[in-house]
């Protein structure tokens, strides 16, 4: 009987304790705001949290008050555009002091996978940074955007529709663009004048006979980072447009054309030839871009070809923005295309998710913040503004400034191939361009792959 | 008939104890058996019932029965075979060179050799570390301009030698599969090590009475003692191979081109990267069943040696 009792009480205790638990967890008394300040949420322990602070947050945005709102972006403290996010949610935290954001930084690659985690388990920030086309696209048609038709009508002035091309989706709006980027030729012109060279080789023949003459002085041409596919894809993609021309790549891209293209496998065998010339440091393959984009700026490679989104770190650095400078691939076939074909686009997007409890006053908040990213970034040289510029902005490096000229003499422009595709088609596409670089398959092996497990 | 009454209330009383201790032991068993229901049968019955799905994770999913278990075979942008694969290959150095090497620590440890502790120590020290700082670490070795691989190479005039370890198709499954072995050698060298010093003292000495040496009271009396830890450290070993993830994510991050790519990176990728959770679901599902058949043939190949 004794033993009964003492088990019966046992067993009770179990229990209780279990009902204690999830009870302590649903009462708990969620957090009241506190100062109308924006703050980085320093740790992810913290932000287990931050849910509990949902509820007060809904019923003060009802009343016009005080609410706290919560963003996700990829402004690490490494990342070019931190700067501009700090500057930009400063500038709100004293314009709207009744809006408290926390937002959060994650590294590129890992966020891409937090954050469609967070849209299957519909917990997405009141705001997320995301890229623009198919990986925006498959949330949007998920319903897990929050449309922003409404709001643009505050901001149509200041921000031109064409920007919003690549965030919308049955003619509705869903993404506001900050920066847009392109890829750049950036070159470190110390090791080019080694070479004999003042200005970086407009035409294909003499980048050549350029990189073959540093080359013959000891120096690599090209760094690449075969750790990050991505980065691969900023050469590859170039060398294919500037070969068959910004429509056709764009038809292959986004408009479901063939990838049995003899003009694309042209192209990636002379991708495959210039690394069969050595013109790539072998050692790419197994670095990052972190690590080969270190290399660049300390003058272990002559070429480094990637985002424009670079120019801020180039100019930023006091021993390197001297020897710097940016400039367009040159044309390989000029029958097919010509100077002023761009690879890139406003990709870089905020958007507000359709469950936020203040998603109006959110997506205002979104499209205000968005503005001030782009404005700041423009500024710090982190890109082009998708926004109408404003204020004084001779300060804009020089660096940035050739982008813009690029740009604005730009014929047409083919957004990044892993934007422009689905998330699914992407990495086989991915995976496909790292074959390449790998030389484990040559060009005509590169379209029939595609071709077949694409299409 | 008085007889008869007295027998069913004995017989009632009898239910009524058996029913009431039935109770106790399943109100105790219930937390644990929600436990385990909760996080471990049901979303394994969650990833079955996905596997037969072809779901993007956001929209609902479509049924197409076991389209996806076929796919995982047959397609080419899948790699599921080349990541089985190269999870074996790590899985036979783990049991073929990891298990001999940690065996014989924790045999030349329990011939209680001055300093046992210190080495002991030492020995189980990588399995403390961070897996990324472990693989941070190995990646500075690896290095091919400053790591220290290279630049030894270097010194001892095998310039000839050099790679770019990570990023050559040729040795990047090697470059993962030294620190995963130098990694959980400490691991299976503890749990070896507690067999050794569980074997009687008593038998050794008599081993040594009759003339054995070490090495053979080694071979055929602690050995044989330990065997039951063995085999649980071969499951553990093949089983942790086919789960492999965090090395190959930091060291290679599963290239160059699939050369390393392994299940759990092929099943992330899936899912978060693809968009292909009914396919995630499908690898989650194999890795299951690969995991339980070679625990299972494992136990059966260990069982039949013993008498």
């Amino acid at each position: 009987m004794k033993k009964r009792v003492i088990s019966m009480l046992l067993a009770g205790v179990m229990a209780l304790s279990l009902c204690a638990c999830g009870g302590a967890a649903a009462e708990a008394p969620a957090p009241a705001p506190e100062a109308p300040v924006a703050e980085e949420a320093p740790a992810e322990e913290e932000k287990a949290e931050e849910p509990a602070a949902e509820e007060p947050a809904a019923e003060e945005a009802s009343s016009g008050e005080a609410m706290t709102l919560n963003m996700w972006c990829i402004a690490t403290e490494s990342d070019s555009n931190r700067h501009s996010y700090e500057a930009a949610i400063e500038e709100m935290a004293t314009n709207h002091p009744e809006i408290t954001l926390n937002w959060e930084a994650f590294e590129n690659e890992s966020y891409k996978t937090k954050i469609k985690a967070a849209v299957s388990a519909d917990e997405l920030p009141d705001i997320f940074f995301t890229w623009s086309c198919a990986f925006l696209g498959d949330f949007v048609s998920a319903g897990k955007v929050y449309c922003l038709d409404d709001v643009y009508q505050n901001y149509k002035d200041e921000l031109p529709v064409v920007m919003l091309g690549n965030s919308t989706y049955d003619g509705k709006h869903y993404g506001v663009p900050l920066t847009m980027n392109i890829v750049g030729l950036f070159a470190n012109m110390d090791l080019l004048k080694e070479a004999g060279y003042d200005e970086i080789p407009g035409t294909y023949e003499d980048f050549i006979k350029c990189c073959d003459d540093l080359k013959a002085k000891g120096i690599i041409p090209f760094g690449c980072a075969g750790k990050e596919t991505w980065c691969v894809t900023e050469y590859l993609e170039s060398i294919i447009e500037k070969s068959v021309g910004a429509e056709e790549l764009n038809n292959i891209f986004v408009n479901g054309a063939t990838w049995n293209n003899q003009g694309v496998a042209d192209a990636v065998d002379t991708f495959q030839e210039m690394i069969t010339k050595e013109y790539f440091d072998p050692a790419g393959i197994g670095l990052t871009n972190d690590e080969v984009k270190a290399n660049f700026m300390a003058g272990k490679y002559a070429f480094y070809m990637n985002g424009t989104w670079n120019c801020a770190d180039f100019a930023a650095n006091d021993e390197f923005k001297d020897k710097v400078k940016v400039a367009e691939f040159p044309v390989i076939d000029s029958s097919k295309s010509k100077l002023g074909q761009l690879i890139g686009g406003p990709s870089d997007t905020l958007a507000v998710s359709a469950s936020s409890p203040n998603a109006a006053a959110a997506a205002d908040y979104a499209m205000e913040l968005g503005k001030l990213i782009c404005h700041y970034g423009y500024l710090d040289g982190c890109g082009l503004p998708a926004w109408t510029p404003y204020g004084d902005t001779s300060a804009v490096n020089p660096l940035t400034q050739t982008v813009s000229e690029i740009v604005a003499n730009a014929d047409s422009m083919v957004l990044f191939g892993d934007t422009a595709m689905t998330a699914d088609d992407a990495q086989v596409y991915l995976s496909y361009v790292d074959q390449v670089y790998g030389s484990a398959i040559d060009g005509a092996g590169f379209i029939e792959g595609l071709a077949s497990d694409l299409r | 008939m008085a007889e008869n009454n007295t027998n069913q209330s004995v017989k009632k009383e009898k239910s009524k104890a058996d029913f009431r201790k039935g109770l106790n032991i399943f109100l105790f068993l219930l937390p644990a058996i929600l436990l385990f229901v909760g996080i471990l049968i049901a979303p394994i019955a969650v990833s079955l019932y996905r596997s037969l799905q072809k779901w993007n994770g956001f929209t609902p999913g479509t049924f197409i029965g076991f389209k996806n278990y076929v796919d995982l075979f047959t397609s080419g942008s899948i790699k599921f075979t080349t990541s089985l694969k190269n999870a074996l290959i790590i899985a036979f150095f783990s049991v073929f060179v990891q298990l001999p090497f940690s065996l014989l620590l924790a045999l030349l440890l329990g011939r209680k050799y001055k300093g046992e502790r210190f080495f002991l120590t030492v020995y189980f020290m990588p399995v403390l570390i961070s897996t990324v700082v472990i693989g941070q670490l190995w990646l500075k070795i690896y290095n091919p301009d400053y790591g220290i691989l290279n630049r030894a190479l270097d010194a001892i005039g095998r310039g000839d030698w050099k790679h770019i370890w990570v990023g050559d198709p040729k040795t990047a499954l090697g470059s993962v599969v030294v620190p995963t072995i130098w990694q959980y050698v400490g691991y299976h060298m503890l749990l070896m090590y507690a067999g050794v010093k569980g074997v009687s003292s008593d038998l050794r000495e008599a081993a040594m009475l009759d003339g054995a040496t070490n090495w053979q009271v080694d071979r055929y009396v602690v050995i044989p003692c330990i065997k039951p830890i063995i085999r649980t450290s071969v499951i553990f070993a093949v089983t942790g191979s086919l789960k492999t993830y965090d090395l190959v994510r930091i060291i290679t991050n599963a290239g160059p081109t699939h050369k390393t790519e392994v299940p759990s990176t092929l099943l992330e990728d899936m899912l978060f990267l693809r968009n292909r959770y009914g396919m995630g679901s499908t690898i989650s599902v194999m890795l299951i069943i690969l995991c339980f058949a070679f625990a299972l043939a494992i136990s059966a190949a260990f069982k039949e040696k013993e008498y």
